[in-house]
């Protein structure tokens, strides 16, 4: 078995500075906010250092950014990262805060050998803006413990593994702080020595729990790790140092996120058609907005500019912090099946949808309807409107079986106010609705009026006379 | 003729009208042959805009979309109804023969909507028709539209009021619709791109109301009193 580890100094300030569009001076500030525990390039290029008071940082760069250490926020983007190492790796572990633990001896062969596999993750975390040391031993520990060391190399020969664990000084070897000390007394300053002590002598003089800790590292001992599980579900988030105020500011990090939601769709080889986009406010509850197209998609263009569309129409309530957009619903995908070999024949299927989710992403779903006979014998409920949906599905009903109507139904019966001039067929009477409350006892003409429209008119029980609908 | 014609026409300064080439451009017939034949014998302009004025409905300007109607939905086309002032008659449509998977009724609530709305239906290669309502529209909107309808290659006629028969309009073609005898529609060709207008035509169209037009009208006796006027 062979591991990599990937150890990422600053995670957190990756995560924000993808997202933001400029480059500014950041910092991370620890929970209680007095100290910087990470400060980013930009910010290190101006005399901001780990560990400096946040007031000296702020004195020297008035400007700068700063965010605070949050553990489950750090938790949940070091998540993200196993999603796309998923990709590359099956066996992964989280190691929090800030590393991921991935089985990399199954995947020599079909990458054809370790140095193409540590290639393609070395360009994938540069491809995404991240900054990770990586580290690769026979054992997880080893893994971690050069990666942490920022001295990995790409190789698989255990003994140059060892070797390098030797030079290793006992501070960096992560014993506990106790342990640490009396291995100190004892006159032991590389990892080297203390790996030269005999085992019975170890468990002895200093305790089982150390020797454990340095067979696990040599790989004497079994470590075993459980394999994580990626969740059948697509999040990604963006936090903004400074708030959003308009939707056009969001549309750069929304574009590197549906891009990866695209890829990961593409490599779920699955679809989808509803997106859940929240958008975080500081002091008002977060905006949540539904995407929806009117069949699946994969594309990221495709979802932009139906996100575009909606914010085009609904402005942003309040400055916006906090972007997530997650996916839950996945959908098989089809095969375009309009293309012909050479893709000159555009499909129309998937324009159709193209078109449609567009229309109802700016008028609104309800604007959208499709219509359709009733079997009812009352002409207000003789047809139906209903949302608009492909199918490919043939009427059977025999259509010349329907009777004779008219091509307009006005909204409601209006009144009749002049005298027809012609009267042709009628009356045919349509009594019903007695099972539903909805009573109707009417007998309809057909009439041309003096201005020469043709009208469906109908006298109800009251003697009322009504036009209900025109011969278009 | 004059020397002075004769040096005009050699020098191809003056354009006839007779020698005209038929126009070419793409076309759906109506289904009419009377009005087809009006129309240079092709029909409804494809990638063009075409208004209907009419005063009223029911005088059968639907009916004379129906051939179109029913020959592209059974064709797999959409046909788009973008702010009907009625609700179209599902059971009506239906005994025509057209197929309402692929019809579909848009309401837009403002101007910039409906604008918006009917560029996108006319771009749309999946579009095979489309009828709206637009109410009062500028030239330079009609003009807009009419770029869109280039764009496409599908049909679009606006249903218009008759008043707007004296304001011009970029659209291709435009009729003015009006009741005839014998519940006959009366359609005068108020402008044809590529062609002179002024034809007129008129259609039996009594098949909408299942009246048969040679059959004197069977006059039903109401019972009329109670309705005072």
């Amino acid at each position: 078995m062979l591991w990599l580890y990937l150890h990422f100094p600053h995670l957190l300030l990756d995560h924000i500075r993808r997202s933001s569009e400029k480059a500014s001076a950041l910092v991370i500030v620890e929970d209680s906010g007095q100290k910087v525990i990470q400060a980013c390039p930009a910010a290190r290029d101006l005399g901001v250092g780990a560990g400096m008071r946040l007031k000296t940082a702020v004195s020297l760069v008035p400007e700068l950014g700063i965010i605070r250490a949050d553990q489950q926020q750090e938790a949940r983007i070091l998540e993200d990262q196993a999603r796309w190492l998923y990709r590359y790796a099956a066996h992964i572990v989280l190691v929090p805060p800030n590393g991921l633990l991935a089985e990399i001896g199954s995947l020599q062969r079909l990458y054809g050998g370790l140095p193409a596999v540590w290639q393609t993750l070395e360009e994938v975390l540069q491809e995404r803006r991240l900054t990770a040391w990586p580290g690769i031993g026979h054992t997880p520990l080893a893994a971690r413990l050069i990666a942490r060391s920022g001295k990995g190399t790409c190789t698989s020969d255990k003994g140059h593994t060892l070797q390098v664990l030797g030079q290793m000084p006992l501070l960096a070897a992560e014993f506990d702080e106790r342990t640490c000390t009396r291995l100190q007394r004892l006159g032991l300053n590389t990892l080297a020595e203390v790996f030269r002590l005999p085992p019975a002598d170890m468990a002895r003089r200093l305790s089982p729990e150390t020797l454990a800790y340095i067979q696990k590292i040599q790989g004497s001992r079994p470590d075993p790790q459980a394999p994580w599980q990626p969740p059948h579900y697509f999040r990604q988030q963006a936090d903004f140092v400074q708030d959003i105020e308009q939707s056009q500011g969001l549309l750069f990090p929304l574009q590197r996120i549906l891009s990866e939601l695209e890829r990961d769709l593409c490599w779920r080889q699955q679809d989808t058609d509803c997106l859940l986009l929240v958008l975080g406010h500081r002091h008002a509850e977060p905006t949540r907005l539904r995407i929806r197209t009117s069949g699946p998609e994969h594309r990221a263009e495709a979802f932009l500019s139906l996100i575009r569309l909606r914010f085009e129409q609904q402005p942003l309530q309040a400055p916006v912090i906090l972007l997530r957009l997650t996916v839950k619903r996945f959908l098989g995908r089809e095969a375009p099946s309009g293309q012909d070999l050479l893709g000159e024949s555009q499909d129309l299927n998937e324009a159709w949808h193209t078109l449609l989710s567009r229309l109802q992403a700016r008028l609104g779903e309800n604007a959208l309807k499709q219509l359709a006979p009733q079997a009812d014998h009352r002409p207000e409920r003789a047809w139906s409107a209903s949302e608009v949906r492909r199918t490919q599905h043939v009427l059977t009903t025999a259509a010349s079986h329907l009777p004779q109507r008219p091509l307009w139904l006005l909204q409601g019966p209006q009144p009749l106010t002049e005298i027809p001039q012609v009267w042709f067929t009628g009356p045919e009477r349509i009594s019903g609705g007695w099972w539903d409350g909805q009573r109707v006892h009417r007998d309809y003409y057909i009439a041309q009026l003096n201005n020469g429209q043709l009208a469906w008119v109908f006298r109800d029980v009251r003697e009322g006379w009504f036009v209900h609908g025109w011969f278009g | 003729m004059s020397e002075l014609i004769n040096t005009l026409i050699q020098d191809a300064r003056v354009w006839q009208g007779q020698r005209h080439i038929k126009s070419t451009q793409p076309a759906e017939p109506t289904g009419y042959q009377a009005l087809d034949n009006q129309l240079g014998g092709i029909g409804w302009p494809r990638g063009a805009l075409s208004e209907c004025l009419l005063d009223a409905p029911g005088i059968g300007e639907l009916t004379l979309l129906m051939p179109l109607m029913q020959r592209l939905s059974q064709a797999g086309k959409t046909v788009f109804w973008l702010n009907p002032p009625h609700t179209p008659y599902a059971p009506a449509l239906a005994r025509g023969d057209i197929d309402l998977n692929q019809v579909i009724m848009v309401h837009t609530e403002d101007k910039g909507d409906f604008l918006w709305t009917l560029e996108n239906c006319l771009r749309s290669p999946v579009t095979g028709l489309v009828m709206a309502w637009p109410g009062k529209l500028a030239a330079r909107e009609i003009r807009r539209l009419q770029l869109a309808a280039e764009a496409g290659s599908n049909v679009c006629v606006l249903f218009r009021e008759r008043r707007y028969a004296e304001q011009n309009s970029p659209a291709a073609l435009r009729l003015e619709l009006e009741p005839g005898e014998q519940q006959s529609l009366n359609i005068n060709v108020l402008k044809r791109r590529g062609s002179w207008p002024g034809q007129h035509c008129s259609l039996a169209i009594t098949h909408r109301a299942n009246l048969l037009h040679h059959e004197a009208p069977r006059v039903v006796q109401g019972p009329w009193p109670t309705l005072a006027r």
